[in-house]
């Protein structure tokens, strides 16, 4: 394996950020967030997870999927211009395998979605390896680990005196072709790990839908769409036509495509006013099962990687990790009461 | 916390194993949960009373499960009675939600708990364990005087008065800005927000079944989480709150990006106190401010 020094790593993320869309964890007041920066000197490299997956990289918040433009009776139609070339660094490993939850369903399977797979190709991941598992992390027991550098392109790995550079895929190879690396001594440290958890297995998943337990868990749900927002694989969207621009004989339209959550009350509501899906246990149950049920069937993977950012953002304790435990118990009550 | 922390948590106890008999149907309080946090908790059974904790960490405002507790099984029935547990400032939103005929006082059985501040961190993973070490409390406690909750059946702990006045320090810091500073100061605050919505769900003041700014033909709003859209969400969830925000401050609390939605909050109580004299909830009322009428008016309708 190869190494860089911490000099030569910086150097390199300037030029990087001079070339093209750097984006790295920042500090936006106080908070980390993967950011586009300017230089090596804004990049936080004391973080543990940012807050915010980087998802948001390749899957953005809110995005124009199609101008419609209109001038008298003449209707174009246009797509907006291809992506920038962007590297996101210090991504985490459970990010990457996020990254990878994400490109199943976007790109590995038909209908491609044009949008994710021109900003996907144009992204190269260079991660960090975690020291340790940190509080509420669980990637060991989704199939990922610290210093898993499956899902990226080039894994970076802190030694003394600067990082091993693990080159992962071709696209990574062409990133670093031109740095100068040294040649690593040594073996790789092994990061600290941390708590485990057996998920159910799928199949056993249905035995679970009617329970009760769902109900239970969800009286204490408000209903936001944190878990699903910070989540490095929910990747549920709303679409709708705005107007951007109307005047006498001419009118715009932008198509856009926002995030969205089950876990919101209204985001299951049929044409006519129909909620197929109308308390909060169904809501915070097809999550879950979304996750270690659904994915499993349609993708052959399981939609979480156990990065923990949920268990953290939650404002009442819902616990995804107490939640697979308690699952894998003996059902709660199959028939509601109360 | 005082001493009597337990002892508060033995009545509260106590209570709810006798309304759990045949009074109400359910009891909303406060449970250890997972990784030493404190959660809102749901208690049907006489049997699991003993789940039911009191201590610095039970942050949440629980008034805001009224909501979803107090609806009726079915058309025409009367909605179950439930129990719920109210610090102080909660118990304010009692009045506030009574002003503004979301429930009715004689479904609910009010536990109050005399508070002296809840402390940072509460309710999220990362926290230390509660009580080891002692944490600092909150912000919003620090300048809060109200050991007694306004609206209760029973009392739990003593009432002991402070001599704490809010001296609106953090407000005053934003009322200094120049507007051009104010206004950068704000955009770059919501640019950070992710229309999560926690701040919403979590508020007991915000009831409406369906939210306007998520009205199926946008008709106030766009759905991007564009920095427009979220200053015009914030700004306008501030007014809907003026007169009729308790400052609890979960919204704040649940936040996963910090905005600072106290100084929204506050502000508004400010404005409302100087000119109206009027603290949201402190006092029952017989309907909101915003609709109250002078001596010797008549209503329009």
């Amino acid at each position: 394996m190869k190494v860089i020094t911490s000099d030569a790593l910086g150097a390199w993320l300037d030029r990087l950020a001079s070339e093209t869309i750097l984006l790295a964890p920042r500090s936006v007041d106080g908070i980390a967030l993967y950011r586009p920066v300017a230089g090596s000197n804004e990049i936080v490299f004391d973080y543990t997870r940012p807050k915010m997956s980087p998802k948001e990289a390749v899957f953005p918040s809110t995005e124009t999927l199609l101008s419609i433009e209109k001038h008298s009776q003449d209707v174009t139609l246009s797509e907006p211009v291809q992506e920038k070339k962007q590297v996101i660094f210090g991504l985490r490993p459970c990010d990457a395998h996020g990254i990878a939850v994400l490109d199943a369903v976007f790109v590995e399977k038909e209908p491609v979605d044009r949008s994710y797979a021109r900003r996907r190709e144009a992204t190269t991941l260079v991660g960090l390896a975690c020291p340790q598992m940190w509080e509420s992390c669980f990637c060991t027991s989704m199939g990922g680990a610290p210093d898993d550098p499956s899902h990226m392109d080039v894994l970076l790995t802190a030694v003394p005196n600067g990082y091993a550079v693990n080159v992962v895929t071709e696209k990574g190879k062409a990133l670093v072709a031109d740095l100068e690396l040294g040649e690593m001594t040594g073996a790789l440290p092994h990061p600290t790990l941390g708590e485990t958890v057996q998920p159910l297995p799928a199949e056993r998943w249905p035995e679970r839908f009617a329970d009760r337990y769902w109900d239970l868990l969800a009286e204490r749900c408000i209903g936001c769409r944190v878990c699903a927002y910070v989540c490095p694989t929910c990747r549920c969207f709303d679409v709708r036509d705005e107007v951007a621009e109307r005047r006498t004989g001419f009118s715009r339209y932008n198509r856009l495509r926002c995030w969205d959550s089950c876990t919101g009350p209204n985001y299951r509501i049929t044409a006519g006013g129909h909620n197929p899906r109308p308390t909060k246990g169904q809501r915070l149950r097809n999550r879950f099962f979304c996750k270690f049920y659904y994915m499993l069937q349609d993708y052959g993977s399981t939609g979480c990687v156990g990065c923990g950012r949920c268990i953290e953002a939650c404002p009442v304790n819902i616990d995804i990790v107490e939640m697979l435990h308690d699952i894998s118990k003996e059902p709660v009550i199959s028939e509601v009461t109360a | 916390m005082s001493q009597s922390t337990g002892q508060i948590q033995e009545q509260i106890r106590a209570k709810a194993k006798e309304l759990l008999e045949n009074k109400v149907r359910c009891v909303i309080g406060y449970e250890m949960g997972s990784r030493g946090q404190v959660r809102p908790a749901f208690i049907y059974q006489a049997d699991d009373v003993d789940r039911l904790v009191w201590n610095q960490g039970c942050t949440h405002n629980l008034t805001t499960y009224l909501r979803d507790q107090q609806k009726a099984a079915r058309k025409g029935e009367q909605p179950p009675r439930v129990a719920l547990v109210v610090k102080p400032c909660d118990s304010r939103a009692l009045n506030v939600l009574l002003a503004e005929s979301q429930i009715e006082r004689e479904r609910v059985y009010v536990i109050g708990v005399t508070c002296d501040g809840i402390s940072e961190g509460s309710g999220f993973a990362k926290q230390a364990a509660v009580g080891n070490p002692p944490p600092a409390l909150q912000h919003r406690c620090q300048h809060c005087g109200e050991r007694v909750p306004v609206v209760y059946d029973l009392l739990c702990g003593e009432p002991r008065q402070v001599d704490i006045s809010d001296d609106y320090a953090d407000i005053a810091k934003l009322e200094a800005m120049t507007p051009e500073e104010r206004v950068a100061f704000w955009l770059k605050q919501y640019d950070r927000c992710i229309r999560c919505y926690a701040c919403r769900q979590v508020c007991p003041g915000c009831y409406c079944n369906v939210c306007m700014f998520e009205r199926d033909d946008s008709l106030w709003v766009g759905i991007a989480a564009g920095v427009k859209e979220k200053e015009f969400f914030h700004l306008g969830r501030a007014y809907h709150l003026a007169a009729r925000c308790v400052e609890c401050n979960e919204c704040e609390r649940v936040c996963p990006m910090k905005l600072p939605l106290s100084l929204l909050n506050r502000k508004l109580a400010k404005e409302v106190q100087e000119l109206f004299n009027y603290r949201a909830g402190v006092k029952p009322v017989k309907a909101p401010l915003l609709t109250m009428l002078a001596e010797g008016e008549e209503p329009l309708i």
